[in-house]
């Protein structure tokens, strides 16, 4: 049943998808193409908090790296937008390692806290490092490049960044259902107990936090392509915050969840934009609601099945499982 | 006698002015079920998790198979051969039976990036359903192991270990809270594991009934030291043990 959802959600996304240029103004296309980014955004912080249960709250952070560093490479190397894409994912997937590695050594609220403080941190120096990021006057980014292809709209960009989103879509979930994805998962249920597996749970954590800080990045670095402009503003706490409400309220430590809980808030955060001082209450109400009637999200504890039973490949349950003899 | 599976020489651990285990030395040998008993807080459990690496002796060595492990990491061991289960249970509870037992085989069957990045291979799934099999799990494969019974989920503990394909087994009071009729079950398995493949076991336990039956040597604490070994007729018989135990002898007969 779930595999059919999943299909059915791909097809009608690629019919959308592919229709939608022919279809949509300028303005829906910068929509779309915005929700791709969060889309990559979520999955990123889907692989620390949701998958290995790390609360690093510096996703923000690491996007804005992504977008400073793929941002300076198309001002001032005109590269090919891909290579800048990759050059941001691989500065922040070092960086993440790096704060992994020292974060780690603390749990739970004490991570959460360390791991702001570094966002804080980021967004300071986003702000006063002018020399690099022209601080609270914002970055223009010049077009990127694609073999002599220049990116100069939201239409023409869009293509790309479908494509770019659906193939992290498709290594987020890969990625998942490995062996690396079980190693996540058991970290997040259990240190004392994957360590007996001979799971390091130190490497694995700092695995995560490199992944996750990279998916970030690339973020960044795919917001280049159809944006001309950042601003440190919108690189602080409150975009961490609203990444870690999609991924909650899809549901923890569901690639299905992140991709949905991106969709909707990163729609709602878009359609309220006009007016911005109602942007918080809904957002408040909202979550109330999910707390009430939806605690673990939307796509809870549907944890995927690494392969199907082998005993009978109809039985879709354990009731049906139970009945063979 | 061969080099024992296990050699544990001069073990001491001290937590602040408690001295848990002192000078503590025995042998596990190749093949052999190996009882650890004594009253609670005797430093059972304590040298059990020095050995499976997750406490740091103060002095003494421990050494698996002709090799120093005093300072090995604990998540090298299942990679070493040693296997554990735990007191409190320590399962992956928010994942389903297949992938707690899946994770068995992750020391052997993820080391190369290839195969970290892929799902596990289809022999390594077989080793682990059979495993589910045997402990009477096959049909769970699907379920949270939260939403398990007790009994189940310290069965699913036991696979998972199995799954490791160790060659030490260490179990951690096995059969406490079990019923009657899964400390059986238990029994039959730790002798089938025995006497047909040859498993060396050690464990920890109080249910007299159990470590009677299955294990060829005893070695019985009290208050960090050993107080005697020998064959289960042996410690039956041997008064230091009686006195220790208050007399009883036998907890649960």
């Amino acid at each position: 049943m779930k595999t059919n959802f999943d299909l059915w959600a791909l097809v009608l996304a690629a019919v959308a998808l592919i229709a939608l240029p022919f279809l949509a103004s300028g303005y829906v296309i910068y929509i779309v193409n915005l929700l791709m980014i969060y889309i990559v955004l979520a999955l990123g912080l889907h692989i620390v908090i949701g998958e290995t249960g790390q609360f690093a709250l510096a996703h923000a952070a690491f996007y804005g790296i992504g977008i400073y560093v793929a941002g300076i490479l198309n001002n001032t190397l005109h590269l090919n937008f891909v290579i800048s894409i990759i050059v941001a994912g691989i500065v922040t997937a070092a960086i993440g390692y790096i704060l992994g590695a020292l974060a780690i050594r603390m749990r739970d609220i004490y991570l959460a806290l360390s791991t702001f403080a570094f966002g804080e941190a980021m967004q300071w120096v986003f702000l006063n490092w002018t020399d690099v990021t022209n601080g609270s006057n914002g970055y223009q980014i010049s077009p990127a490049q694609f073999f002599g292809f220049q990116l100069t709209s939201d239409l023409r960009a869009y293509p790309f960044v479908v494509i770019c989103a659906a193939l992290l879509l498709a290594l987020a979930v890969w990625l998942s259902r490995s062996q690396l994805g079980s190693a996540f998962r058991a970290v997040r249920e259990s240190d004392v107990a994957a360590q007996a597996m001979g799971v390091n749970a130190n490497v694995i954590k700092r695995v995560a936090f490199m992944l996750s800080a990279a998916y970030a990045g690339m973020a960044g670095g795919l917001y280049t392509t159809f944006s001309s402009f950042i601003h440190p503003e919108s690189l602080g706490f409150w975009t961490t915050i609203l990444i870690l409400i999609m991924i909650v309220v899809g549901g923890i430590g569901s690639v299905r969840g992140a991709v949905v809980g991106a969709l909707i808030f990163g729609l709602i955060s878009e359609l309220l934009r006009q007016v911005l001082s109602f942007q918080e209450i809904i957002y408040g109400l909202i979550l109330i609601g999910f707390m009430m009637f939806a605690p673990r999200g939307l796509f809870s504890g549907q944890r995927r099945r690494p392969n199907p039973p082998r005993r009978d490949a109809s039985a879709s349950g354990p009731t049906t499982a139970k009945e063979q003899p | 006698m061969t080099t024992p599976l296990l050699n544990i020489a001069g073990l001491t651990v001290r937590f602040g002015g408690l001295t848990a285990v002192d000078d503590l030395s025995f042998q596990v040998q190749s093949g052999q079920i190996h009882a650890l008993i004594g009253p609670n807080g005797a430093g059972k459990s304590t040298t059990f998790n020095c050995i499976s690496r997750y406490y740091d002796p103060t002095g003494g060595s421990i050494a698996f198979a002709g090799e120093d492990i005093t300072h090995r990491d604990a998540s090298e061991m299942a990679r070493l051969g040693v296997a554990r289960t735990f007191q409190n249970l320590e399962l992956f509870n928010e994942l389903n039976v297949e992938e707690n037992a899946l994770l068995g085989t992750y020391s052997y069957g993820a080391r190369r990036l290839g195969q970290l990045l892929r799902r596990p291979s289809a022999e390594h799934r077989e080793h682990a359903h059979h495993l589910l099999e045997r402990v009477g799990l096959i049909d769970f494969l699907d379920h949270k192991a939260s939403s398990l019974d007790f009994g189940r989920q310290k069965m699913l503990e036991l696979a998972r270990a199995l799954a490791i394909k160790p060659r030490l087994l260490l179990l951690d009071e096995p059969a406490a809270g079990l019923r009657n009729r899964e400390i059986d079950k238990l029994d039959k398995i730790l002798t089938e594991l025995s006497s047909k493949e040859g498993m060396t076991v050690l464990l920890v336990e109080h249910v007299m009934q159990l470590v009677m039956s299955i294990s060829q040597c005893i070695t019985v604490m009290s208050f960090g030291h050993k107080i005697a070994e020998g064959t289960p007729a042996e410690i039956r018989a041997d008064e230091r043990v009686i006195e220790a135990y208050l007399g009883k002898g036998t907890r649960h007969e």
